[in-house]
């Protein structure tokens, strides 16, 4: 078994790091670990490919019960994408690692290695007792991996929130598991869900609600979200990557599991995650527009994705539930596509930060700007992240959000009002999100690389690692792959997700180039020919991506869109104007090159240029109500004259300030009401001892 | 609810016609003295405190007359009345090329010509008039001249003022950034010497002292009509005045 | 002598200051420098005194500097004049902490003369830019060549914005000095968040054409074609304030006709000038056929000055001593077939724009100035009647006719753009009125005395389509200036607007500059 050899090498790489000495040691740790991401990786390609369950291991142990693993399709493919995520941020960790001594870059590579370990156990568990245990391993490594720099206190701060964040979804998510199994008299995952159509409809929605979000706190979802970008903002640079790109995944994984088959029979419970999944989207873009630190900015930007994964999870649950697996499909595909190119661009964009700190020293935007000119290589990776990620066209964000849209705008299919509304208002508020998330892509960008560098950080940018560079680099064609090659991708992702929904959507998801799905009548298809639906089926290469559904009265409603195509095209126009424009040029006028028209001013000064702050002040502006903002306003002056003016804005999550805070104040009062019964005097506690027994006294009399 | 489309059309058409048209209306022009044959040549000069009036001998015909030198002409009027006044013309054709002049633009930019104005030291009368050239009674957008607000888009730079030493650099950068074919205009006695104001350690006194011009448009203020003259004879759709004028 | 009891017992117990009256009108205190917070805080709280301008002279004869800082006092009419010698180079406390209207004469001065004031905060980077002037050097000084530019300069130095904002990533957002279609040259920096400005630096004298100084040494004709050219738009009123003071100094008089023709001139100027405001009021808000209607009563009204005088500024029109040139029954028969026209186009435009809510809604409460931010920093003209400040020279120190001929001073509280357009309006039908009424009871006569050229030095004021204008001048016998000073409203003004502009919006701000009408010619000189 492949994943034996490579949990052996994942011990074996941090042991060679334990070894004094910079070079060799550090080399050696890297190949090891990597090549035991490799063997992962096939390992989860083979699971992929074989397309049905297979037992791996089956202890049973005493009290706990059975800790099974066995390798499924869809655990394969989040395997897949740990694999991967790990195996290009190995090069940026091993290098940062390199700047401990040996002791503790020993120590933090075991806890990296330790927490793919675990994501793998975890994606592999068959029993709850395998789940909970590779969950909370995975949990304690990622604290370890948060908390490492311990030498400022922020960091530990932040852990703490994590874990104790993190143990309240756990110890909801037992709760459900619990719950599920014993209704279920089964502690295996399969049992438990062929279990479910017996179970009472209330306990199938407190459990969901419980599994979705207790483990959804792991993937950032409302109210939970708050520790991410704390976390993700004081984790090592090198670990961020990691962090948000694959171990986010676990949290979506998790309620997926649990939860996909309770919500085929319990068409609310997707919905609760449809309209959940949207709005911490739009949390997510909007938080995300105020920070000006990079890394802050990036992890609230996950939460948005997350949340644009789980919409796409819960309306293709949801369109399950009613009876349309083949939408549910579309739905459900486009969401695990997300979740997919996430962890790409994210991943890219990390290390692109990462690799901004560790060529300049910050990740304050406020302080960057310029870079592109310094870091030109780093620059043009870390804009087609932003690209990607902002989901233009031809990369691979735009798939995805594209797909989703389009599929939630069939809910027509359901006739059910409120579902309608739920899904219009998600729609609504995803098409928000991406707006929003494309005008944060071209501040991210746009302060860090363009403009004058805003701080000697910037100016005196060092030449960026190789080890970031080059995995960006990797990343960047990734996603535009994912974006040209969609038509590959979703026939796998189609075939993942058909054990979830009981149908494989591929068929009317992705037919053939303009290729009429045999469902469709023999005289509808004969219609379209004349139209040109068959033209260009015998010559172009892949296939377009197109999404089909039969209407009442088998009219096809056809939403086509071939991203393969639209680049091709794209290439085509530009090199026709780039022909056209060399052309006239060479006729007669010559190229002049001048400095920047700056209004006549004898030097553009950095201060004159716009920051992340600036930019987004209209979004600040905008969502005034949402923020809250408490303004701190100073003012110095001489007689008449104003010297100084300062402002200081503070803004609280708004998961913060409505759920979290005034849980904590509310416990807080209760411990304080507490308080005054402990008065310290052993008399008073005799008499609470006293006044109980006599309760217990009379409710024993009273019962029968 | 707005009226004011119907307020605009009530006005009724307030534009004037010229250049296809004459345009004769009184006020539309300061006007400037005309050079003249004259019994008294010095006691006429001698009025202007510009040095704008030259006296002129000729020897075969032993005629004295007043020559005009446009650039230096401030429309004082102190030559417009008393007993020694030269006559006083009407027009506004003031726009006179330069030495330094390069080849009209030409019927590609006849109906598209894009200007940046740049302000190095104008009094309100020039920016004034040169704000009303886009006025309806003027409307250079008629002629397809546009104002824009960067040399990148620029055809042509119209400078106002005696230059100013703060608005060098601005000049400079602003000349440097337009693209070719390009045209300079300065606009105003003072863009061409100084004027009033001269040279002077805040004053270059002179465009032409800081980039090559192309068209002078001589005036204190030029008139909106002066300025649209100058902008179309640099396309070359009308003909370039003198700046002087011999008796 | 009028002044008040309570003044002149502070002059009585107060043995370092000496005083004489240098006219019925001019108190003239000679005040040692250490005094001068004390007096000046007095004169502007106790006495109401308004401050005029501050000039400094440097005597050919003398190593010392004068330093005068004039006040008025707008109930009686009279100047306070408090001067003060100083050795060149020397200090001298700063009064703008309180007459924070001398703020920018302070920074002006130290510029142009190296006078340094104590207790000022914002001494430098002024009139001469520190990215173009090389350090130590006084143009207005006597040694001072002016006729060239100095060795060193335009050294493009580096120059760093003033930050008085202290924010998180905040910027200096410039506007300026090329901008916008037509726009006079300058710098506004917006101390920002985005959107939002929280402060403005204004950084004017991008125009700096050095007139004061140009002007020493030329002939007193020489001047008067300068005073009339340094701002064109209010070109008659300059020249007006500065014939003035020369025939204060030859002791002229001009003939009744001439006075009255003059003040038809003024105030036909300052309708063009409040139309052309409007017009760009109109503008700023993309009203674009109220700005067509506005533009077309500016050009109306320019063509009818050139039919009456030969010239669409009035340039050439004055004369010390009178008018260069009478009006003819033509002309005047003119002025009153046209102006009652015109002033109904006004009204009714005036009309219209009230009529339109998205207009009102784009000026009102925009730049708002509230009345003690004028008081304190001392504006005039109609910026000032906006904000509540009932001040106008044509009523509290009359000149010309306007003693007989008082016209009624609109007054606004709010202070806002809304409330200066009203006072534009509302100035703009007065001066129809009082022109009319001047045309009506024209007196025949001369419109010309002899004004013969004397020694000696003399202030002057106009009220100014924008605002109190004060000319000194000192010429010697031959008529040569010495001294020129050109206190204009708009270097008055200007240091105000960066106070209305807090808290408005990046795209208020070239609405709000525009309810401003303000003159960057007219401050840079």
């Amino acid at each position: 078994m492949l994943y034996i050899i490579a949990f052996l090498l994942f011990a074996a790489g941090p042991i060679l790091a334990f070894i004094p000495g910079r070079r060799i040691p550090a080399l050696s740790a890297w190949s090891v670990m990597t090549s035991a991401c490799i063997l992962a990786g096939i390992q989860a390609v083979i699971a992929i490919a074989a397309g049905h369950n297979q037992s791996l291991v089956a202890l049973q142990l005493p009290i706990i019960g059975p800790l099974d693993f066995v390798q499924t399709p869809l655990g394969g493919l989040l395997i897949l994408i740990t694999a991967s995520v790990f195996a290009v941020a190995l090069p940026f960790v091993t290098h940062d690692a390199n700047l401990y001594p040996s002791a503790r870059r020993g120590l933090f590579l075991t806890i990296v290695m330790l927490t793919l370990a675990s994501m793998i156990g975890f994606f592999s568990a068959a029993s709850i007792a395998a789940f909970i245990f590779c969950w909370e391993l995975a949990a304690l490594a990622i604290w370890g991996l948060i908390t490492f720099e311990t030498r400022q206190s922020k960091p530990v701060a932040a852990g703490l929130l994590t874990l104790a964040l993190s143990e309240l979804g756990s110890l909801a998510g037992l709760v459900s598991l619990l719950l599920l199994a014993a209704a279920a008299g089964s502690p295996q995952l399969e049992a438990i869900a062929s279990a479910v159509p017996e179970m009472s409809p209330t306990l199938l929605m407190v459990a969901g609600l419980l599994a979705f979000f207790g483990f959804g706190m792991k993937a950032g979802i409302i109210p939970l979200n708050v520790w991410l970008p704390a976390a993700h903002g004081t984790a090592p640079r090198s670990t961020s990557p990691i962090l948000s790109g694959a171990t986010l995944n676990l949290g979506l994984y998790a309620f997926l599991r649990i939860d996909a088959p309770i919500a085929l029979h319990l068409p609310q419970l997707g919905l609760i995650i449809l309209s959940s999944g949207a709005l911490t989207a739009l949390i997510g873009i909007i938080y995300a527009l105020v920070e000006k630190d990079m890394k802050r900015l990036l992890a609230q930007s996950s939460v948005e994705n997350m949340g644009i994964a789980t919409a796409g999870i819960g309306a293709g649950l949801t369109f399950a539930a009613y009876g349309h697996p083949f939408l549910g499909g579309a739905s459900m595909v486009a969401g695990l596509y997300h979740m997919i190119n996430h962890s790409t661009f994210k991943t890219l964009l990390f290390l692109g930060a990462g690799g901004i700190d560790a060529s300049t020293g910050t990740h304050n935007l406020d302080e960057l700007g310029g870079l592109m000119k310094r870091l030109p290589a780093l620059g043009t990776f870390f804009l087609l992240g932003a690209f990607a990620i902002a989901a233009l066209p031809p990369f691979n964000g735009f798939v995805s959000e594209w797909l989703l849209l389009e599929s939630l705008l069939r809910v027509v299919e359901i006739p059910d009002i409120p579902v309608r509304i739920t899904f219009a208002l998600s729609g609504a508020l995803l098409a928000l999100t991406s707006g929003l998330a494309l005008t944060c892509f071209i501040m991210l960008p746009g302060s860090a690389l363009m403009g004058l560098p805003r701080s000697t950080h910037a100016s005196a940018a060092k030449k960026a690692p190789l080890t970031v560079v080059i995995p960006m680099g990797l990343l960047a064609l990734l996603a535009l792959l994912l974006g040209l090659a969609a038509t590959l991708i979703l026939p796998v992702l189609s075939r993942l997700a058909a054990p979830l929904l009981g149908a494989n959507p591929t068929a009317s998801l992705v037919p053939d180039f303009f290729h009429i799905p045999s469902q469709v009548p023999l005289a509808v298809r004969h219609a379209l020919d004349p139209i040109g639906a068959n033209l260009g089926a015998t010559f172009l290469p892949l296939r377009s991506l197109v999404v089909m559904h039969l209407n009442q009265g088998n009219a096809p409603v056809v939403y086509a869109m071939s991203t393969l195509l639209t680049f091709l095209v794209l290439i085509f126009m530009l090199a026709t104007v780039w022909v056209l424009a060399r052309g006239l040029r060479r006729r007669k006028h010559q190229v002049s090159r001048n400095t920047l028209w700056d209004a006549g001013l004898t030097r553009l000064r950095p201060e004159m240029t716009y920051t992340a702050t600036t930019f987004a002040a209209p979004v600040r502006a905008v969502f005034q109500g949402f923020f809250h903002p408490l303004m701190e306003e100073k003012e110095e002056r001489q007689g008449a004259f104003v010297l100084t003016r300062s402002y200081h804005q503070i803004i609280t999550n708004i998961s913060e300030r409505l759920v979290i805070q005034p849980v904590i104040q509310s416990t807080m009062r209760i411990a304080a009401l507490l308080a005054k019964m402990h008065k310290g005097r052993v008399n008073t506690y005799a008499s609470y001892i006293l006044i109980a027994l006599v309760l217990v006294l009379i409710i024993v009399a009273g019962s029968p | 609810m707005s009226f004011w489309p119907y307020y605009g059309l009530k006005r009724g058409i307030s534009t004037t016609s010229w250049p296809d048209g004459e345009e004769d209306s009184v006020g539309i022009t300061p006007g400037r003295p005309r050079a003249t044959q004259s019994l008294h040549p010095e006691e006429s000069a001698a009025q202007c405190p510009t040095q704008a009036l030259r006296v002129v001998k000729q020897q075969e015909t032993s005629e004295h007359g007043v020559a005009v030198d446009f650039s230096r002409c401030i429309h004082c009027q102190r030559c417009r009345t008393g007993s020694h006044a030269l006559p006083w013309s009407r027009d506004f054709a003031w726009g006179a090329s330069t030495a330094s002049a390069q080849p009209v633009l030409g019927s590609r930019f006849s109906a598209s010509l894009h200007v940046l104005y740049i302000d190095a030291g104008a009094c309100g009368a020039c920016v004034n008039e040169v704000r009303l050239v886009d006025a309806p009674p003027y409307n250079l957008h008629r002629l397809g001249i546009f104002v824009t607000a960067t040399p990148r888009n620029a055809d042509v730079l119209l400078v106002a003022g005696p230059i100013t030493d703060a608005m060098r650099t601005a000049i400079l950068k602003a000349y440097a950034a337009m693209p070719a074919p390009k045209r300079v205009m300065g606009m105003g006695t003072c863009a061409i010497n100084g004027g009033i104001f001269g040279e002077s350690f805040a004053c270059a006194g002179g465009l032409e002292k800081i980039i090559p011009v192309d068209l002078w448009l001589p005036g204190c203020p030029p008139p909106p009509l002066a300025i649209i003259h100058g902008l179309l004879s640099l396309v070359g759709r009308v003909a370039p005045a003198s700046l002087e004028e011999q008796p | 002598m009028s002044i008040s009891i309570e003044l002149q017992t502070v002059l009585h117990s107060n043995s370092a200051l000496s005083w004489h009256e240098h006219s019925e009108q001019w108190l003239q205190i000679m005040c040692p420098a250490e005094q001068l917070p004390t007096l000046t805080r007095y004169l502007l709280e106790k006495e109401e005194a308004e401050f005029a301008t501050l000039l400094v002279e440097e005597l050919a004869d003398q190593e010392n500097l004068t330093v005068h800082y004039l006040f008025y006092l707008p109930a009686t009419g009279k100047l306070i004049e408090l001067k003060v010698a100083v050795k060149a180079g020397a200090e001298l406390p700063a009064i703008s902490d309180t007459v924070h209207a001398a703020d920018w004469h302070e920074r002006e001065a130290w510029d142009l003369y190296g006078l340094r004031f104590s207790g000022h905060p914002f001494l430098g980077d002024f009139v001469l830019h520190d990215d173009d002037w090389p350090e130590g050097i006084d143009p207005m000084r006597r040694q001072f060549d002016g006729s060239k530019r100095p060795d060193a300069h335009g050294t493009g130095a580096e120059w760093a914005p003033p930050r008085l904002l202290q924010e998180e990533g905040a910027i200096v957002f410039p506007i300026g000095p090329v901008w916008g279609d037509f726009n006079e040259s300058g710098l506004w920096l917006l101390e920002t968040p985005g959107e939002q400005i929280r402060y403005l630096h204004t950084r004017l004298f991008y125009k700096y054409r050095g007139v004061e100084k140009i002007a020493e040494g030329r002939t007193v004709d020489q001047g008067l074609l300068l005073a009339e050219r340094f701002a064109g738009a209010s070109a008659f009123a300059h020249g007006w304030a500065y014939c003035q003071a020369l025939e204060q100094i030859g002791a002229c008089q001009p003939p009744p006709r001439a006075e009255q023709l003059r003040m038809v001139f003024a105030e036909l100027e300052r309708i063009r000038h409040h139309a052309a405001n409007i017009a760009e009021i109109a503008g700023s808000t993309a009203l674009s056929v109220a700005k067509a209607l506005a533009q077309g009563i500016v050009e109306d009204l320019l063509r009818l000055s050139a039919r009456l005088c030969g010239h669409r500024y009035f340039f050439g029109v004055l004369t010390p001593g009178g008018l260069r040139e009478d009006l003819n029954t033509d002309a005047l028969e003119i002025l009153h077939n046209n102006l009652p026209a015109i002033d109904q186009r006004m009204r009714a435009l005036e009309q219209h724009l009230e009529e339109s809510s998205s207009f009102l809604d784009r000026i009102e409460e925009m730049g708002t100035l509230d009345s003690q931010m004028a008081k304190t920093y001392g504006v005039v003209g109609p910026i000032a009647r906006a904000s509540g400040r009932n001040i106008d020279l044509r009523r509290n120190l009359p000149y010309g006719q306007y003693g007989f001929l008082a016209p009624d001073v609109p007054l606004e509280e709010e202070g806002d753009g809304y409330a200066r357009l009203r006072v534009f309006f509302a100035e703009s039908r007065i001066s129809v009125k009082l022109i009319l009424d001047l045309l009506a009871f024209l007196p025949d006569g001369p419109i010309h005395s002899p004004c013969p050229v004397r020694e000696g030095h003399a202030l002057a004021w106009v009220e100014a389509p924008s605002g109190a204008t004060f000319h000194w001048l000192r010429c010697t016998a031959d008529g040569l200036i010495t001294r020129l000073r050109l206190g204009t409203p708009g270097f008055r003004n200007w240091h105000a607007f960066e106070r209305a502009i807090e808290g408005a919006a990046f795209q208020d701000f070239p609405i709000i500059l525009a309810t401003w009408g303000l003159s960057v010619a007219e401050n840079d000189r």
